[in-house]
């Protein structure tokens, strides 16, 4: 932020998006790998509040890019790591975690509920009572994850001034809602727009009937971090939909992201378009390198099924989070709690996992 | 960075090294020293920030207010006692002690006389003006003048907090007020903005320097992040409107610490009279509102100042910064 400067790590030098243009409203927040920002934080709030000691083990349950994150924030920080996956972890990513000393272990059956998050929920809590004086971050409840991104919210602040808009897609509650928090105390009328996928259960759609391909966005339980008041709309893109646009950031801006990202551009351009005096920003959560074998290959794409020639020209409004199947669709959310939206009584919650 | 302060007595022996950077340096010969510094009106914001090492401290960046003024003279004695008139400043003779031993004058005396009309206990910085002035006055009696950062360090000594007054208006400083050094030095001046001040009190105010430090959770020392962000932005763009919107953040802040009376009718008045945003003395009394200076602020003024009538604040002043109103530091 001030000037050239040799950084202390190379999680420093790289925690931090690149901001772009992308019209003349709309800026992109490019993360190399955005939960860099939670896992830095966290550990070192950790290590202050005197829930790890020094080179004290650290385990997590995550086949994603917050494993990567951790893996080389601990390794930096020279803390053992243990992380438990399932067989959806891909290869390369791996033998990266176990090359930066990680040990991964993969959960091989599903649980009885709960699919394999479950199971591997319960493998974590064996994990950590295995090892007395083990931390583990938590990143769904964990408070560290929304306060982890004041510093983006600074360098947005300093870069822009202020923008009308953040638009982000959700999974574990924290690039989003932390982001806009520390937003709204220098600009209260900020709209925030939240992207999820179908199927997923954040903004109070079922997960029955099948996985979710779009992976990275969404979550089959609800995540604590999650503060659902923070949102004025909320979209839902299909895999095919986000695909494409992650392909079209891509081809217009040589933005090499992954599918998250392409959810939050179609939204975001969508919003840019309606509203062309306000200026918005939109979060890339990570590049695109994963998902080469992927996304970014036309034939992957055929044989999902997943493979769109055109995009779809705008959302289809919702009255109600329901199931719907509209490829990408929307509701104002209208900065309600989860309770409001969903016509349950305060007292009686969506039973959440811990 | 603070230097240290490392220039040793003349006469005392064995002499500490001597670092020639007092320019100019001090004469033999002395003289009736005069100094003279503004008030300020607490501050655009308040609260703790990163350090470019990593640690976190406490900061302010203090709102300069041309309203009042402290004057001090010091007639230097080469022995005899060192008193003070008022007889209660007793910080600013700590402050003249510090600099006369920095100045290699251990065991000279004096009388200072201070002259002040700054509200005492309204968070202006009365005892601040005193110490700063005095310290000036000291320098002067000598035929030499402090840089800030001896200043700031003196300062602290002498009352454990400061505030940045001693930058001048001509460049803001995100300042330590407790360690007495610069966090940030934004580049330039605040933007120009006119303020409309009060005393949400009336006429009383607050012991400031006993106040303990604000116990600020960690989500609001990451908020500050955010806030000065957008105040860098504020200074370099010369924004005033962004200006408004750092001091009303941290306003907001220090309402969950220290809370103003009326401050919910003061921010909902603040929006309907068109100003900027809102900014307190962290630790006072006063509280101000801010406007863009040019077309429709007199307008806008006038109707602030009815609101404030209405809430039963029956006395406000007004005061601008920026570059009209200082035509030039007033050391």
């Amino acid at each position: 932020m001030s000037g050239p400067v040799i950084n202390a790590s190379f999680v420093d030098a790289i925690a931090l998006p690149r901001l772009v243009w992308l019209r003349p409203n709309l800026i992109g927040l490019a993360f190399p790998l955005m939960k860099l920002l939670p896992a830095r934080f966290i550990v070192r709030k950790a290590l202050e509040e005197g829930e790890l000691r020094p080179g004290g083990l650290i385990a997590e349950t995550t086949s994603g890019t917050f494993g990567l994150a951790l893996a080389m924030v601990a390794r930096l920080g020279g803390h053992p790591l243990t992380l438990v996956s399932d067989p959806a972890i891909d290869p390369p990513l791996q033998r990266r975690l176990e090359d930066l000393g990680a040990t991964v272990h993969i959960v091989r059956e599903p649980g009885p509920t709960g699919g394999f998050q479950q199971a591997r929920l319960a493998v974590l809590e064996q994990v950590l009572a295995e090892h007395p004086g083990s931390f583990c971050p938590r990143q769904y409840s964990n408070p560290h994850n929304p306060g982890s991104y004041a510093p983006c919210a600074e360098q947005l602040a300093y870069a822009a001034g202020a923008i009308d808009c953040l638009i982000g897609t959700v999974g574990s509650g924290g690039s989003v809602c932390g982001i806009s928090s520390y937003l709204r105390m220098i600009w209260p009328e900020l709209t925030v727009i939240g992207v999820d996928t179908h199927r997923s259960v954040i903004f109070g759609q079922s997960d029955a009937g099948g996985g979710r391909l779009l992976r990275g966005l969404g979550n089959s339980l609800l995540p604590p971090n999650v503060d659902h008041a923070a949102f004025d709309l909320v979209h839902w893109v299909g895999a095919a939909e986000a695909f494409l646009a992650t392909r079209r950031l891509h081809r217009d801006h040589a933005l090499y992201m992954g599918p998250t990202s392409g959810a939050a551009y179609l939204v975001a351009e969508g919003w840019a378009r309606e509203n062309p005096d306000r200026l918005g920003a939109v979060i890339f959560p990570d590049e695109g390198y994963r998902y080469q074998d992927t996304v970014y290959d036309d034939a992957w794409l055929e044989a999902k099924g997943a493979r769109l020639d055109a995009l779809p020209q705008a959302p289809v409004e919702w009255d109600h989070p329901h199931d719907g199947d509209d490829p990408w669709a929307f509701f104002r959310w209208g900065r309600r709690s989860y309770a409001e939206v969903m016509h349950r009584p305060a007292a009686s919650p969506e039973p959440v996992p811990a | 960075m603070q230097p240290t302060l490392r220039l040793g007595t003349r006469t005392a022996a064995p002499a500490p090294t001597m670092v020639a950077t007092l320019f100019p340096p001090p004469t033999r010969e002395f003289r009736v020293g005069h100094a003279e510094i503004h008030a300020h009106h607490g501050e655009i914001v308040q609260g703790m920030f990163y350090s470019s090492d990593g640690t976190v401290e406490h900061g302010l960046v203090t709102l300069p207010c041309t309203l009042y003024r402290t004057r001090v003279r010091f007639r230097p004695l080469r022995s005899g006692p060192l008193t003070v008139e008022p007889g209660d400043r007793s910080r600013a003779k700590a402050a003249a002690r510090l600099t006369l031993d920095a100045l290699g004058r251990t065991g000279w005396g004096g009388a200072i006389r201070i002259e002040s009309n700054v509200p005492i206990q309204w968070g202006c910085g009365s005892s601040t003006t005193d110490v700063l002035a005095t310290i000036r006055a000291v320098a002067d009696a000598f035929g030499t003048v402090l840089e800030p950062a001896w200043i700031a360090g003196l300062a602290v000594a002498a009352e454990t907090a400061s505030d940045s007054l001693m930058y001048g208006p001509g460049r803001a400083v995100l300042f330590a007020q407790r360690r007495g050094r610069v966090l940030l030095d934004l580049g330039g001046p605040l933007p120009a903005v006119r303020v409309l001040g009060f005393n949400t009190e009336g006429e009383h105010g607050v012991e400031t320097l006993t106040l303990p430090p604000v116990p600020y959770t960690a989500w609001e020392i990451e908020a500050y992040r955010a806030v000065l962000g957008l105040l860098r932005r504020a200074v370099e763009e010369q924004d005033p409107g962004l200006l408004g919107r750092v001091a009303t953040a941290s306003t907001l802040i220090m309402q969950r610490h220290r809370p103003k009376r009326h401050m919910p009718e003061l921010l909902g008045l603040a929006k309907e009279a068109g100003a900027l945003g809102v900014q307190v003395a962290h630790s006072g009394t006063v509280a101000g509102f801010l406007f863009a200076p040019g077309a429709g602020a007199d307008a806008r003024i006038e109707r602030a100042r009815d609101g404030l009538g209405r809430l039963g604040v029956a006395a406000s002043w007004e005061f601008s910064i920026g570059a009209a109103a200082h035509p030039e530091d007033p050391s």
